[in-house]
This record gives structure tokens, C-alpha cells and sequence, in this order.
């Protein structure tokens, strides 16, 4: 959980995988508060991400810019990233942006964490 | 001595607009009052005037608060005017003006100040106890009149105030309108006689007049200048203007938009004298003044025949009386102001105008002292002066000179001066935001700020997405400081190299000279090269390289031993930029620090304000910043709620609403910092209006960005115009004269395709 910079920043780590929560509007502010946290997970050692939009009413295209730059800087760790319960408003957005190529849309947590888990377990095949 | 009079018992005597509606020069009326309190007995106040700054109902206005104070000071208000054809009769005038204002003060009549009346006629007006030394006086003067001493006479004349016996009061003379009184016929040169009678006499005086010229007879006269006070009287600053034109305006009962008054603001430069003849013009024309388009048209009007016409025809006659010579000064003045080459030498003006040497020393001083041209003697330069004599100057030299037909010039000049007015408004607007920036170096004052406000990288570490709140309390934990130098002198620097107006904008870039620890000593002394680079993403290694050579370079070129250079960036600087930036020790901030830096010299405040809607339609007003976009969306959504809009479509046009909020706040250097909303409910459509003053940005003259060639990150801050352009039905630019205005609609039902 990242407390460092003031209001919090919901987290918590399921074996190598973290999950941020979202808040109510994702925006420059708290899309860079996500930013940092998912850094911060990535260097702990963290191999893939669940960012959780269940709180998520409302997202502008800062946001959105913010979680593209997110992508990219999980893409350049190796590690995966999945979000979890985006309303259809956003997901909507998401679309017309071109986000949804880059990234797994789950239905919940759970399921995000299921497909993520799929993908690090699943058996090198030569 | 209080310049306060009780409102209800307040007689109006000489001023042409009620107190409550003088405005702008409340500073220089209260220093006026001081000038006549008893310690400033004998003491002269030079009232050095801007050229159509305006003094007139200042002197009016300080004349009727003395005049109802009913002090020992009696206020004598003069004004020599264009009607007085020579230095005597001028001084007469006075006289008589003199033993009017004097009587009128005695008998506490205020009527008599303004009443035509003869010598003669107010000896019997005289109160009893003054009548035995104003007879004295009349009948000196009328022994003097018809001497052949003219010097003499008029000496005697401008000397009359202290003739008043003890007891009787302290006249306090306020002298208007001296700038004619150099070019009056005959031997005596008024100007010098007044500011030679005046410096001499036992009473308290204020003489007003144009800056260049009075100080000059000031010399002349040899005036002991420990006994002379200056006043500087300059043209109004934007807020003292605006109130001006909207009293002016409401007076004249001319119809304005907030929108025309700023024009009006910039355009005349906040000078009181072109706002009034303007606002007069429009009154007599009946023309409201809501757009640019009214503006402008009024305005073309005026150059080609109105009030402003005539001022500059007026004075060109005056400069140059022979309409030959007129021609050849029309013709010269405009094309050296219009021309690259702006200066001259002296003897080109004379071989161009075919004048002797001190015809045109006469001329080039009267062209001087109204600040058309800056003369030295011997060079000449020339396009100064307002806007308003420049546009004068281009017609009659069109109309004059080219003989070209009038409507044609009347067209281009109406299009010249609309395509102008945005470019006006921007000007002044980036002034504003680039105030930022020279106003806080102008402030460094050996305060002790955080070192991390100067260090992006740093900052951004630890402070990236935290709440402000936050960011407040940890820079007051901060242990590292950076004492800040005393800032001595600050100019742009294109004011040492004039090519770096084509590098950036003048206020961009700034060189202060400063002292650490505000000790004046070679060792102490730092000189500072700030600039603040435009960038809507983190400056890259290439152009901070560049600006870092580039400050360096000029600071070896003007041979500053010790500097500092500073490169402020809207979103700070790339991680290889920073390293450079580190190695050769430039600070740097992005516009959040420069921000907190401010915050920690001096607090600013916020405003809000919300207007009230009318039936069908919701006008609203939110402060830009602060996520107020959220409450312009969640507004719109319990409108859009009540016409039964499906959640889907709800959530679109609240995300579209703050798109175009993100965009207003973004980019329009909005000198109010607002975002204007109008709600229109419609039986089948909700029309969303968001506008906000200030720039056009580029990319939102209605068409998509063509961000697709740009880098990725930037192509992503592009993104709002297309998103509202997806979720929205319709979405188009409305035309206005200051700023942007975005209307968005949605339709309750789905538009039927065109194959339906």
C-alpha cells in the first residue's frame, strides 16, 4: 500500500502479483498515484498487475494516458497486466481509445488474478 | 487633512462626473490632497503626465474635495486652454479666474466658481473683509495693463495668490493644461513665467503637464528643486481601466460587454482620455459596444472623423501649421515608423521636409514632448506613440500621400484593426501568464525556499500524485534550503539580444541581475538567466542541451562572471535531460514548483463564483482547476437525468463535459481562470455550451488535431477534442470574439442513418 505521498493508494499483493485499487475518478492526480504505486510494486519484484476499477465511476483521458504509460513501463518489466471490474462506460472509453489491444479486461479480481496466474504457470513447451 | 467628504452634503463644483464615478486615480488624488496640507505650505507638486494619460478631472475633482473640506485652503483650479491666444491674455484669465475661485470660496458659493463673470462684476460679489485688497489688486492690475511691460503684467497676474492677507485662508493652485502654455504667441514664455512665479510664492501649487515638457521648464525657470515634488501620472492599469469604461460606459449610457471592455482596455493602452472620447463617441452615435465588430467600427469611425480624428489633427496642426510641411511630416513619420530602419539622423528629417535647422528643431520638440518621436538632437527615432496615432497616421498617409480612394482605406483599415483585436487580447493574455515568472524574480528578496523547488527530478521523486496538502506539509519539512538572491534588475532578454525575439516570446526568457544575501559586493553579485520553455510534455535532452548552450553563450557574450541558469518547463524534464542538467548545475522546475514557490513568497487567492439560470436553460460558472470538472459533469447529469437520457448516454456526456473542461483549463491562458457552462434542455436534446476567454488554441479551430504524426505521449494529450467528438452527436466551434466556446449535443434518441 503506498502511503508516501498522502492520500493512500489501495494495494495489497497476491504471491508475485499486485493489485491497485482504482479510485471513484481517475484523473492526472490519481492516475499518477496509480502510476507510482504500480512502480513502486513493479521494483519490489512484482511480475504482473491488477488494477481494480470496481470504485471507478469516471475516467478522463489523462487517466487513460497515465494507464497507457502504465502499460508500457509493465511491458518494458516483463510483467503482465490485467484490470479488473471496469464498468462498461469505461470500457466503452477504453475501446475508443485503443487501450483494451494492450491490456486483459477481467471481470472481477478473481478472474484477473486467474488468468494472470494461468499465464505464469503455464508449461514452456519446445 | 481627510479627502473624505460626507457623501449627502458633497457639492459638485468643477468635476464633470460625480465622485463616486471617478476612478482609476485614487492614489494621485489623495497625493493631491497631501500637497495642501499645511506642512507642504510653499511646496510645488509637478504633475508629470503620460501623453493622453489624462489630468483634467483629476485637478476638477481635487478642486471641489478641497472646496467642500471648508479648510483654510482655498483651491484655485486653472486651466489654460487652445482659446488663449498669447501668454498675457492666458495670465489675465488666470487673474480673473483667481479673484472668481477666491470670492466663490469666501462666500461658500459654489455657483460662483463657474459663473461668467467680469473684474468688475465680482468686486461687488466680494465679501466685506476682502473687498479693501481685491480692489487693490484690480486696480494694480488695471495700471499694469496698459503699461507696455508685458512680463510684467503677466508676472503680476500669475503672482496674485499671494497677495491673499494673513488670515484669509492659503490659496492651493492647481495649474492644467501647461503643455500649451509653451506655444503661446508673443515675448513671454508662459510655462517658465508660471513655474518662476509659482516656485517663488508663498502658496502651495500643483502643476500638470505632458512629462518631457515640464521638467524641461522646470530647468528653465530655475526652480530650487528641494522645494518641488514629482507626481508621475501614467496610463491606468488593466483593472483601474476596465472600472473605468464600464463607469464611463453606464454614464454615457452606452451598452458594453465585458468582452468589448477589455478590448477597449488593451487597444487604448488604459488611457483615460481615449476611453472617455470613445465612450462620448459611442453615446453620440447611439452604438452599443458589445463585439469586436462594434468596437472596430466605432473606432475606424473615430480615426476618419471623430473625437480621435480631430485630437490628432488638432496636434499635427499645431506641430507643423503649414499644410505643405504637413503633408512632407505625414508622409516621413509614417513611413520611419512603418519601415525597418525606425531612426534617422537629424539632417535626413531636415532635407526630407525642406525646413531650416530650427524650423525643425521646433517641429521634432513638439513631436518630442508628445512622444511620437524620440529626439536626442541628433538622432531621430520614430514609430512611437499610441496605436490609435499610428492607425491616424497610415490613413492620412494612404488618403494624403498614396491619394488612394477613401472606402477602400476605410475597408482595410475596419479589417486591419478586427483581425488585430484577437491578436491584442492574446498579447495581453500571455502577458499575464508570463507575468508569472517575471513578477516572482522581481520578488526574490534573500528569501529561504526548499532546494527541491529548484531540482525537477528530485520533486518529482518525492512528491509525483501527492495531494497538495501534502505537498505543503513536506516541503515545511524539507531540511535542505536555497536562499534566494535580491533581485536589483530584471529585463527580458531580448533586451540584450534582440534576436532572441525570434527564439521565443519576450517574456519567456529573463536575465535578473541579483545579489546573495543582499550584499553589494563583486563576490555577491549573480546574475540569472531564467527561461521558461514551452512544452506540454517533459523537455527532452536535445532542446534543454539547447537552451542550456544558448543562456551560457549569452552570458559569456555579456561577460557575466557568475550566473545561474534556470529552465523552467510546464511538465519538468526528461531523465536524461535531467542528468545533463545536473552536471552542469542549471536548475530547473516544471510549473508546479514554480507554483510553490510563488506560494511561499507571497499567498494567492482563489475565487468562485455561480451564476443563477433562467427557464429550460443552466447557466453555470466554476473555477478552472481543482477538479471542478467533476461538478460541471455531475451537473449535467442530473439535467440530462430528468429528460430520461439511458445511463450509457449519461456517462458519455459527463465524460465529454470534462474533456472540454480539461481542454478549456488546458490551454486558453484564461485571464479568469473560469469555465462558463450553459445547459440548454430541448424536447429531444440536451446542448452542452463550455467556453472559456482567453487563446484559441491551434489545434481547436473545429477540425481534429492531426496529432496522428506526433509522438505517442503528445498524441495521447490530444485525444479529448476526439473523444467528445465520439461520444457527442454533434459537436462544433461556436464563433466568438474572446476565447472558445464548444457546443455539444446529444440527442435523447439516436440520429437515423442517412439510409433511413
Amino acid at each position: 500500500m503506498d502511503t508516501s505521498n498522502g492520500k493512500v493508494v489501495r494495494s495489497h499483493c497476491v504471491g508475485t502479483t499486485a493489485v491497485v485499487y482504482a479510485s471513484d475518478y481517475l484523473n492526472k492526480l490519481t492516475g499518477e498515484k496509480i502510476e507510482h504505486e504500480c512502480r513502486r510494486q513493479l521494483n519490489c519484484g512484482c511480475r504482473a498487475l491488477v488494477i481494480d476499477f470496481s470504485d471507478t465511476k469516471l475516467v478522463n483521458s489523462i487517466g487513460v494516458s497515465i494507464l497507457l504509460g502504465i502499460i508500457d513501463v509493465a511491458e518494458k518489466c516483463g510483467a503482465r497486466i490485467a484490470f479488473s471490474e471496469v464498468n462498461n462506460e469505461t470500457v466503452q472509453l477504453f475501446e475508443m481509445l485503443g487501450l483494451t489491444r494492450h491490456v486483459v479486461l477481467a471481470k472481477d479480481e478473481r478472474e484477473a488474478l486467474m488468468n494472470l496466474s494461468h499465464y505464469e504457470t503455464a508449461p514452456i513447451v519446445h | 487633512m481627510s479627502s473624505r467628504s460626507p457623501s449627502e452634503n458633497f457639492r459638485r463644483i468643477l468635476g464633470r462626473v460625480v465622485q463616486q464615478d471617478f476612478v482609476g486615480r485614487a492614489g494621485e488624488l489623495e497625493r493631491i490632497m497631501v500637497q495642501a496640507e499645511p506642512a507642504n505650505a510653499g511646496r510645488g507638486l509637478l504633475l508629470l503626465m503620460e501623453p493622453s494619460a489624462g489630468v483634467s478631472e483629476l485637478l476638477r475633482q481635487a478642486y471641489d474635495q478641497l472646496f467642500n473640506l471648508r479648510s483654510d485652503v482655498i483651491p484655485i483650479y486653472f486651466a489654460i486652454t487652445p482659446h488663449e491666444t498669447t501668454a498675457v491674455s492666458a495670465a489675465i484669465e488666470f487673474l480673473n479666474t483667481f479673484v472668481q475661485q477666491y470670492i466663490a470660496f469666501r462666500r461658500n458659493e459654489p455657483v460662483v466658481s463657474n459663473a461668467p463673470l467680469t473684474l468688475q462684476e465680482l468686486l461687488e460679489l466680494a465679501p466685506p473683509a476682502d473687498l479693501e485688497w481685491i480692489e487693490q489688486l484690480v486696480e494694480s492690475y488695471n495700471r499694469l495693463r496698459f503699461g507696455n511691460d508685458d512680463k510684467a503684467l503677466v508676472r503680476f497676474c500669475l503672482g496674485a495668490p499671494q497677495r491673499i492677507p494673513s488670515g484669509r485662508g492659503r490659496a492651493f493652485v492647481m495649474l492644467d493644461g501647461s503643455q500649451l502654455a509653451e506655444y503661446l504667441n508673443g515675448a513671454v514664455v508662459l510655462g517658465t513665467e508660471i513655474l518662476r512665479v509659482f516656485g517663488r510664492g508663498s502658496f502651495s501649487f500643483v502643476v500638470a503637464g505632458l512629462r518631457r515638457q515640464i521638467l524641461e521648464a522646470a530647468h528653465d525657470a530655475k526652480c530650487d528643486f528641494e522645494l518641488l515634488d514629482t507626481l508621475r501620472l501614467e496610463q491606468l492599469d488593466t483593472a483601474e481601466a476596465a472600472k473605468l469604461v464600464e463607469h464611463v460606459a453606464r454614464r454615457q449610457q452606452v451598452a458594453t460587454s465585458e468582452i468589448a471592455r477589455d478590448l477597449l482596455v488593451q487597444q487604448f493602452a488604459g488611457s483615460p482620455f481615449f476611453i472617455n472620447i470613445f465612450l462620448q463617441a459611442a453615446r453620440e452615435k447611439h452604438a452599443s459596444l458589445i463585439s469586436y465588430v462594434d468596437c472596430e467600427r466605432l473606432y475606424v469611425d473615430e480615426l476618419f472623423g471623430g473625437h480621435i480624428h480631430r485630437h490628432f489633427a488638432d496636434l499635427l496642426e499645431e506641430i507643423s501649421p503649414r499644410l505643405d510641411t504637413r503633408h512632407l511630416l505625414i508622409r516621413l513619420l509614417w513611413e520611419a515608423a512603418a519601415g525597418e530602419d525606425q531612426v534617422s539622423s537629424f539632417e535626413v528629417w531636415r532635407k526630407r521636409l525642406h525646413m531650416t535647422a530650427s524650423e525643425l528643431e521646433d517641429v521634432l520638440h513638439r513631436l518630442h514632448v508628445q512622444e511620437f518621436v524620440n529626439w536626442s538632437g541628433v538622432i531621430v527615432e520614430a514609430g512611437a506613440g499610441p496605436q490609435a496615432w499610428k492607425d491616424y497616421l497610415k490613413i492620412r498617409y494612404r488618403l494624403d500621400v498614396l491619394n488612394e480612394p477613401r472606402a477602400l482605406v476605410v475597408a482595410d483599415m475596419l479589417a486591419d484593426s478586427l483581425k488585430r483585436a484577437p491578436h491584442t487580447m492574446a498579447r495581453h493574455y500571455k502577458q499575464i501568464a508570463d507575468a508569472g515568472l517575471r513578477d516572482l524574480i522581481s520578488r526574490f528578496n534573500t528569501h529561504r525556499v526548499p532546494t527541491v523547488l529548484f531540482d525537477y527530478q528530485s520533486f518529482t521523486n518525492k512528491y509525483k500524485g501527492a495531494e497538495s496538502d501534502a505537498v505543503i506539509s513536506g516541503l515545511a519539512a524539507e531540511t535542505e534550503f536555497f536562499k534566494l538572491p535580491q533581485t536589483i534588475h530584471l529585463a527580458s532578454c531580448a533586451a540584450f539580444f534582440s534576436e532572441m525575439r525570434q527564439i521565443c516570446e519576450e517574456d519567456h526568457c529573463l536575465i535578473a541581475h541579483t545579489f546573495e544575501e543582499g550584499s553589494y559586493s563583486d563576490a555577491q553579485q549573480v546574475i540569472w538567466l531564467a527561461a521558461d520553455i514551452k512544452s506540454k510534455l517533459e523537455v527532452d535532452l536535445e532542446v534543454t542541451r539547447a537552451w542550456c548552450d544558448r543562456l551560457e553563450n549569452m552570458a559569456q557574450r555579456l561577460g557575466f562572471t557568475r550566473f545561474q541558469i534556470w529552465l523552467i518547463s510546464n511538465e519538468g524534464f526528461s531523465e536524461e535531460a535531467d542528468k545533463l542538467l545536473q552536471r552542469r548545475r542549471v536548475f530547473n522546475s516544471n510549473r508546479q514548483q514554480l507554483g510553490l514557490l510563488a506560494a511561499r513568497i507571497s499567498e494567492t487567492v482563489a475565487t468562485e463564483v455561480v451564476e443563477t439560470s433562467e427557464r429550460d436553460e443552466f447557466l453555470m460558472v466554476v473555477p478552472m482547476g481543482e477538479d471542478n470538472e467533476l461538478i460541471a459533469a455531475n451537473t449535467a447529469e442530473q439535467i440530462a437525468k430528468r429528460l430520461s437520457f439511458r445511463p450509457e448516454a449519461i456517462n458519455q456526456i459527463k465524460t465529454a463535459i470534462v474533456e472540454a473542461c480539461i481542454n478549456a483549463s488546458e490551454h486558453s491562458f484564461s485571464p479568469d481562470r473560469k469555465i462558463y457552462q450553459r445547459f440548454r434542455v430541448e424536447s429531444d436534446r440536451l446542448v452542452v455550451t463550455i467556453s472559456s476567454r482567453g487563446i484559441v488554441p491551434a489545434n481547436l479551430n473545429g477540425a481534429n488535431s492531426g496529432s496522428e504524426t506526433k509522438q505517442a505521449a503528445e498524441e495521447r494529450r490530444g485525444w479529448g477534442l476526439k473523444l467528445i467528438r465520439t461520444l457527442m452527436d454533434e459537436v462544433e466551434f461556436e464563433r466568438v470574439d474572446d476565447g472558445t466556446s464548444l457546443r455539444m449535443t446529444k440527442y435523447l434518441r439516436p440520429q437515423k442513418s442517412a439510409n433511413e
